[in-house]
């Protein structure tokens, strides 16, 4: 930089020296006379320094701006619309680096790897061994002894809600390691981390610190009485330090030793059988991945064999057969990197689409300006600027507008953001901090000098294309050709990609509709499903037969409720229990077929929630206490274990043939999870409140006769007046919890309708812009034609024809590359085919009204024309 | 946009000799910008002026092209002015302009002066 300035600094002064010579000689203004204009020998002394000269560049941005500056109204659309596709695509950019690639904030990242499954967040498995997914604590305990691959390995798992007892937030918190912190590499900013050992101590975060406590310094060593528990603040986390969990910023952690303390009345420390931990190592200098894996399996296999020692062998010898996926992990632990990847890799296509628009709505723009302007570049290719000058002068225009349309994007960027996250958030937590990174800067500028390049070269060359002669004799009304044919095809491009933009979100609303409308196998409306935790408020054994029979009693009881009943895991609420089932007569062909869904229900349950019973019976009041344990297959069961034969009467076992169950009943399939996916073979039993505690704990269904949100009051205290001190986890209507469950699709029905909408706004004004130059480029024919006696109506009909023209070849083009872009959607569709007929039609439709409404006014205008005024116009 | 007065058209059209020019007017020692303008026109009997327009773009041109070096030195009547001096390069560039200037003048005088020249053939 400094050297171009001092090569414009040495220009000044050599030209004001031969002033100053000549002025000596001939006297001052006949020097300056003699000189001539100054700042034009200079601009033309600087083009000698060549083309790489930034002095030079720096003198047509200056000069791009001033020509942008006479024409505001036109920049101010460019830019706008410039704003909206770059900031668009920033803002989805940005959430993709975030979530998907930025790396964890902590030592050396790339050194990390994870063991599991890194998505496993918030898992809590009970059962068998042999889970190599997610792991237990005493598995973690010898892993971490055992192998010799890594410096360290830490723990991590899912704590349960965490009450405070003067603030009605719930914040969050992990439980983990005493070695998260170092092996992480994390040190805190205030205090310090856990000591081996340690149990009530608590490392708060940065957000945490300055939300509850406004960061006062003396917050180490205050008591916090966390879900009853007295936990002392040891330390405060960096502020950039958010975990290692992308999309869960921790608020607070503590030592795994603490589970039983914060998650009162269940303790996951000694039982091999409960698995809640993810695992994180650091890789040692040297080691690598691969060998990091090897060992890793070698040991964590061996470890799980030990474990299960008692298991059948069968068992043992498919454990031997598993393998612990051992992947680099610099970026963390994440749920939503997988569930929300493709949809914003989906988001991403939508948006580039949507910037191509807005580019092609600029070059239009510049098109037409180029109209304009053609007197001014054929004098100055007469004057003898070079062609290669003049598309540097254009394409500096073009760059100042996308530097400016990139400025205004990351404003957009970071509003939409904000927007998008805001749309997933719960509890009105974001997921992840969003803010603009240098990777977001970086992408940015890429972005605004390739949509520069986009939108600016082709008319810049079109401009610059016709010879000195044509252009200085053209009159305004004579436009190349070139142009019109160049935005003809532009126009025609931005319908294309319209209507592949309006169909494809089409798709995704009908997907959308279909899976709300979708049939669940129960009555979803006028349900309620409220979740309890008896374990945590200190219920056991007898105290919990009786509370179940007290809850089901009120509430059966209670006047706004119709039925009620009781059940382990719930209808989308998260949780789901799986079997080993041995099936009288059946010989399974893999050990797929010796597994299925499970529940365990209350009486009257399949009543309550409206599902039919086909054959024999539900369960029963009768079935409850100490009768013996009966078995109500769903449909899938009954048709895959029973094919040609009645299943009532025939008997299952859930523990390899100890013992067996009746099959007493046959219902329809229910789905708990999952809108899109089948139901799945699932057997239901009888709840039994003495067993052990689940995990999740209970859920309670309840019919009401009228509105649902009213009766979650009532029911609320109703449970009160059970036990004031009863932890409630939730309670919320059937409705919401599959509205919840489809979150993720009614996001991307509701983001690429909106995007698809503002497309076909963009590509409206684009049609717009296009058909008032033509028209207006028509002027003298028009006229001709309405002094020759032609009607208004018959020049509107001119005006319209070529937007119909225009608009069909867009459909038809559009049609045939949403046939074949179709099949990349097929995957995320739901019960619409990938190129539907109707959606089809209804899209063109669409289209063809959004054309005809943006070239009215140009063709209204045209049929207002004086015959007189336009005759003499040129 | 203001029109433009035609500085590069005659740049292009003086190009060839302007360069030779200049470069001559280096031959006997550094220069600035305002005494080579000076010395082609005394030399030429004033019949060639040099516009400004055309100079410096020149001088800035052949200094990137290595033909001539420019330093800041102090003329004789003490101002600062920036001196161009005719580098190795320079001096040869000079010999083959002089050298193509010749010829050419040579064909165009047997063009207009056929009799002077008489081609052997018809002897």
């Amino acid at each position: 930089m400094a050297f171009w300035r001092k090569r414009d600094r040495e220009l000044d002064e050599e030209i004001s020296s031969h002033l100053r010579m000549a002025a000596a000689d001939l006297g001052e203004d006949a020097a300056r006379r003699e000189f001539g204009n100054i700042a034009l020998v200079k601009e033309v002394t600087r083009e000698m320094w060549g083309f790489a000269s930034l002095g030079a560049l720096m003198q047509d941005l200056r000069y791009a701006f001033r020509v942008l500056g006479k024409s505001p109204g036109y920049t101010l659309i460019a830019v706008l619309s410039l704003a909206l596709g770059i900031g668009a695509n920033t803002a989805i950019f940005s959430l993709i680096d975030s979530i998907m690639l930025k790396s964890l904030p902590v030592h050396n990242p790339g050194e990390l790897v994870s063991l599991g499954d890194p998505s496993a967040v918030g898992w809590v498995h009970g059962g068998d061994i042999g889970n190599v997914s997610i792991f237990s604590y005493p598995f973690y305990q010898r892993f971490r002894q055992q192998n010799g691959v890594f410096t360290g390995v830490y723990a991590t798992g899912v704590s349960e809600r965490i009450n405070l007892e003067e603030s009605a937030e719930h914040p969050l918190a992990r439980l983990v390691s005493d070695n998260y912190f170092s092996v992480l590499g994390v040190a805190p900013l205030l205090g310090r981390t856990f000591a081996p050992g340690e149990q009530s101590a608590a490392v708060i975060s940065y957000a945490y610190w300055d939300r509850h406590f406004q960061r006062a310094p003396d917050v180490i060593g205050r008591k916090h009485r966390i879900n009853g528990a007295s936990f002392t603040i040891v330390g405060v986390t960096p502020r950039d330090f958010f975990g290692d969990i992308v999309g869960y910023q921790s608020d607070m952690w503590f030592p795994i030793e603490a589970q039983p303390l914060a998650n009162y009345g269940r303790n996951y420390l000694n039982d091999p059988k409960t698995q809640w931990l993810l695992l994180m190592g650091r890789l040692k200098p040297g080691i690598s991945l691969a060998q990091a894996a090897a060992v890793s399996n070698a040991v964590g296999i061996r470890i799980l064999q030990e474990e299960g020692a008692s298991s059948s062998p069968d068992d043992l010898k498919a454990l031997a057969a598993k393998r612990i996926a051992v992947q680099p992990a610099a970026a963390g632990f994440s749920r939503i990197r997988r569930s929300f990847s493709k949809p914003l890799l989906m988001l991403m296509a939508l948006v580039a689409l949507i910037l191509l628009i807005c580019c092609t709505n600029v070059a239009n723009l510049q098109l037409a300006r180029a109209a304009g302007r053609t007197r001014e570049i054929g004098l100055r290719l007469a004057i003898g600027a070079s062609r290669p000058r003049l598309l540097r002068q254009l394409m500096t225009e073009s760059l100042a507008l996308a530097v400016l349309g990139g400025a205004a994007g990351l404003l957009v960027a970071a509003l939409v953001g904000h927007l998008l996250l805001r749309l997933v958030a719960r509890d009105n937590r974001l997921p992840i901090d969003f803010h603009l990174e240098w990777t977001t800067l970086l992408f940015t500028g890429a972005l605004s000098i390739a949509a520069s390049l986009f939108f600016g070269l082709a008319p810049a060359l079109n401009a610059t294309r016709t010879s000195v002669a044509s252009n200085l004799r053209e009159s305004k009304s004579g436009r190349s050709g070139g142009a019109q044919r160049l935005e003809r095809g532009l126009v025609v491009f931005q319908i294309v990609l319209s209507w592949v933009l309006l169909f494809g979100s089409g798709l995704f609303i009908r997907t959308l509709q279909n899976l709300e409308k979708s049939d669940v196998g129960y009555r979803r409306d006028r349900l309620i499903v409220a979740e309890l935790n008896p374990a945590a408020s200190g219920y056991r054994k007898e105290k919990l037969i009786q509370l179940g029979a007290r809850l089901l009693d009120k509430l059966g009881n209670a006047p706004g409720v119709t039925k009620v009943t009781i059940s382990e895991n719930g209808l989308f609420s998260g949780t789901d229990s799986m079997s080993g089932v041995m099936v009288q007569g059946f010989v399974p062909r893999s050990d797929d077929d010796k597994i299925s869904h499970a529940d365990r229900v209350g009486p009257g349950y399949f009543e309550t929630i409206g599902t039919p019973i086909l054959a024999g019976r539900g369960i029963e009041a009768r079935d409850m206490g100490d009768a013996p344990r009966v078995a109500v297959l769903n449909q899938s069961m009954a048709r895959f274990y029973f094919p040609n034969s009645n299943p009532l009467g025939r008997r299952i076992s859930t523990d390899d043939g100890k013992t067996w169950i009746d099959v007493v009943g046959v219902v329809r399939d229910a789905k708990q999870s999952g809108v899109r996916d089948a139901a799945g073979r699932r057997f239901y039993s009888q709840f039994a409140f003495s067993q052990d505690d689940p995990i999740g704990g209970i859920k309670l269904e309840i019919r009401v006769p009228g509105s649902t949100a009213r009766a979650q009051e009532l029911i609320r205290q109703e449970i009160r007046s059970v036990d004031p001190n009863l932890q409630i986890e939730s309670i919320s209507s059937a409705q919401a919890l599959i509205d919840e469950e489809l979150l993720q699709e009614r996001l991307i029905a509701k983001l690429s309708s909106s995007f698809s909408l503002l497309a076909l706004i963009l590509t409206s004004i684009g049609l717009y812009g296009v058909m008032s130059y033509i028209t207006q480029r028509r002027t003298v024919e028009v006229g001709i034609r309405m002094a020759l006696g032609a009607s208004q109506s018959s020049v509107v009909g001119i005006v319209l024809k070529e937007t119909l023209l225009v608009t069909t070849a867009g459909l038809a083009i559009g049609v045939v590359v949403a046939a074949f872009l179709g099949r990349l959607v097929s995957g995320s569709l739901y019960g619409v085919a990938a190129f539907d007929p109707l959606t089809a039609v209804l899209t063109s439709v669409c289209i063809l009204a959004a054309g005809l409404l943006a070239s009215w006014l140009p063709a209204r205008r045209a049929s207002r024309i004086d015959p007189m005024v336009a005759l003499r116009a040129d | 946009m203001p029109a433009r007065k035609g500085y590069r058209n005659r740049i292009e059209l003086l190009q060839g000799t302007l360069d030779m020019l200049v470069l001559q007017s280096l031959q006997w020692g550094p220069q600035h910008g305002y005494a080579i303008s000076n010395a082609i026109r005394a030399n030429s009997r004033e019949l060639l002026q040099v516009e400004t327009g055309s100079l410096y773009p020149a001088l800035h041109r052949m200094e990137k092209q290595g033909w001539v070096k420019s330093e800041w030195k102090l003329t004789a009547a003490n101002q600062r002015a920036k001196f161009y001096r005719l580098t190795p390069a320079g001096k040869k560039q000079l010999l083959s302009e002089r050298d193509h200037w010749t010829r050419m003048v040579d064909a165009i005088a047997g063009v207009l002066n056929p009799a002077e020249t008489p081609l052997e053939s018809e002897s």
